[in-house]
Order: structure tokens, then C-alpha cells, then sequence
């Protein structure tokens, strides 16, 4: 199969849902950084730059609030701490197709929670040669309404009442939340819910340590729990 | 300061924010080269970032910081809970699951807002 079709595949699948939800939450962060008093310019290039949102809403409140550089960039860092795990278990998707090979480490500079799990939920039915297209095709058209909605969303932050912009800004989690809700693979279900009920403590145990510390707890569990009810069956 | 250092100060920064964003997504990228997507271990870190994603989210929704903590939490979990009962009604319709608990939450803040309860 040549790679225009499958590229065009992934953005039409992008376009569906994903990029929807997409700029809807990033014309919540656009309103934000309007408030915020900063430029349009740092509103669309902090999108595509940094594409996480949780980081993304660390650089602008830290930034706002004139902390420290370092402490800005831990900060950034952690809420973004995601991207490892989640690279980890995206490349070797790419890993027998020699152009998809060469491209990774610009196409995980394209990962968001949308791409990589539309990408994995993907993969099986792809041959290595065709993800990479696909995956580019799914990606752009999100970051593309990433940007479209954070500029949209900077431009309309005074006409927006609060319930609006709020609904926005929640729309996030709750999308991923479902998205997540979605997944048919036990052992990811069972870490889910771990971390969906020890996160909220963990963070009150230790702000800054607890995405890392919930992360694993909840993935050994939810992996040893899976494999445990896989021996009893 | 000068005016050129408060015009260039946040492109600096966000820079830096950007490096330190993608810091993440390369040593990924490094250390991928050497994990096996069929082994154990590879199924272990797609656990572990499934169960970070999930305790980041729930920790959003219950405990936001920013714009989301100037609503209220039962206002929040309500919408959440009503979003997942449509989920399931629905055979796990992501869409309808996102925009019933985003409308009934818009709904509430519009309600208090309104001083309606």
C-alpha cells in the first residue's frame, strides 16, 4: 500500500474525535495565557513546543508567578514526566520500517495522549511500514488543532464567560478519562484503576514525587495482577 | 531590566520549558532502541504509563489547581459520574461519555454562578 492513502487514514481518524477534544482544551489553555497577560505567539509555540498540556499550564502559572528558572523547568519537567514511559512504549512500534526507524525522534516530539494512544490502539492492524505514516497523519492533524484552538481560544478569552472557559479546561481529563475508560487490555485496565485510586493520595503524600511513585505502583500491580489472573484461569 | 529583556525573557523560557518537555520524549526515544515489544518488561512501562496517565487525571479532577480549583469538587465528580454512567450505557461511547459530563458540568458552574443553588 502506498503512503499517501494511509497517511490521509491517519488524519481522518485524528480528525474524528481527537482533534475535536483537542481544541476544545487548548481553547481553554488559549483563554489562559490571554489571562495570563502573555503573547499569542508563546500561546501557539508553547502548544506545539511543549504539547502536554499539564506542562504546558506549569510553564505559564510559574512563569505568571515569577518563580525561579529551575524551579519552572522541575516543575515542567514533572508534569510532563509522562512522555518517558509513553516513548518507551511507542518507538519500538516503528521499529522494522526503515523510514518510521529513522524518524523517531522526530515523531516523538508529535506524541500527546492522543496520538500515542491512537497509534497503539492502531498498531495491530498495521504493518511497520505503515505506521509511521498513519501516525504522522493522526498527529499533525491533532497538533494542528492544538495550535487552531489555543490561537482561537487566546483571541476569544474576553468574550468567553467563565462557565464556558472552565468547561473547556475540564474537558481535558474527562476526555482522557474515557479514552483511557476505553481500552480492552486487562493488565492497562487494572493499572488504571490503581492509579486513578492512590493518585489523588500519593499527591497529597508528596506533590512533586507522586506522579512517578503512582506510575509504578500502579503499572507492577496492575502487570502482576494481570499475569496472577491469567495462571488462576 | 530593559525592555528587551521583558520582551525576550518568556521566548527564553519556553525554550527552556520546550527542552525540558522533550528531554522526556528522547531519552525515551534512546532507550526504546534496546526494549523488545513482545517482552515482559516492554508490557511492564506500558502499565506504568497507563497508571501514571490515570493517577494524573483523577488527581485533576479531584484536587485541580488553577482555573478548574475555582469550581466545586462535588460539581465536578457528579459530572464525572453522570459522564461514565452514559459511557457505559452507550457500549463505551467516548464522545457521548465526554460531552454529557462536560454539558452537566457547564450546566452546574452556569447554575451557581447564576446564585441558583
Amino acid at each position: 500500500m502506498p503512503i499517501g492513502p494511509v497517511f490521509r487514514q491517519g488524519a481522518m481518524d485524528g480528525l474524528s474525535l481527537p482533534a475535536f477534544m483537542v481544541a476544545s482544551s487548548m481553547i481553554g489553555y488559549g483563554a489562559l495565557v490571554h489571562s495570563a497577560g502573555m503573547s499569542l505567539g508563546i500561546a501557539v509555540v508553547s502548544t506545539i513546543g511543549i504539547w502536554g498540556l499539564p506542562g504546558q499550564v506549569a510553564f505559564i502559572e510559574y512563569v505568571l508567578l515569577g518563580a525561579p528558572i529551575l524551579s519552572m523547568l522541575l516543575a515542567v519537567a514533572l508534569a510532563n514526566m509522562r512522555f518517558l514511559p509513553m516513548s518507551l512504549s511507542l518507538v519500538p512500534m516503528f521499529r522494522g520500517s526503515k523510514s518510521g526507524w529513522r524518524l523517531r525522534y522526530f515523531y516523538v516530539q508529535l506524541m500527546s495522549v492522543n496520538t500515542w494512544v491512537g497509534l497503539l490502539k492502531k498498531a495491530p492492524d498495521l504493518s511497520p511500514n505503515m505506521r509511521g505514516p498513519y501516525y504522522a497523519g493522526f498527529s499533525t492533524t491533532c497538533m494542528a488543532a492544538g495550535a487552531g484552538g489555543t490561537a482561537a481560544g487566546f483571541l476569544m478569552a474576553e468574550a468567553m464567560p467563565f462557565f464556558v472557559t472552565v468547561t473547556l479546561v475540564f474537558i481535558n481529563p474527562i476526555y482522557f478519562a474515557f479514552i483511557f475508560s476505553a481500552m480492552r487490555v486487562r493488565a492497562c485496565l487494572l493499572a488504571m484503576l490503581v492509579g486513578a485510586i492512590t493518585g489523588p493520595p500519593l499527591y497529597l503524600l508528596s506533590p512533586v514525587w507522586s506522579l512517578p511513585l503512582c506510575g509504578v505502583l500502579a503499572g507492577t500491580v496492575g502487570f502482576y495482577a494481570d499475569r496472577w489472573l491469567r495462571r488462576i484461569r | 531590566m530593559s525592555s528587551l529583556d521583558t520582551t525576550h525573557a518568556p521566548w527564553i523560557l519556553l525554550g527552556l520549558a520546550i527542552a525540558a518537555t522533550y528531554f522526556w520524549r528522547g531519552l525515551g526515544t534512546a532507550i526504546a532502541a534496546r526494549i523488545d515489544p513482545e517482552s515482559g518488561l516492554f508490557q511492564w512501562i506500558a502499565c506504568v504509563a497507563y497508571g501514571l496517565l490515570a493517577g494524573l487525571i483523577s488527581r485533576i479532577i479531584v484536587m485541580p489547581v488553577g482555573l478548574l480549583a475555582e469550581t466545586e469538587t462535588i460539581d465536578r465528580l457528579v459530572a464525572t459520574a453522570f459522564g461514565f454512567v452514559l459511557f457505559y450505557a452507550f457500549r463505551r461511547n467516548v464522545g457521548i461519555g465526554t460531552l454529557s459530563a462536560a454539558s452537566l458540568f457547564m450546566g452546574l458552574v452556569w447554575a451557581r454562578g447564576e446564585g441558583i443553588f
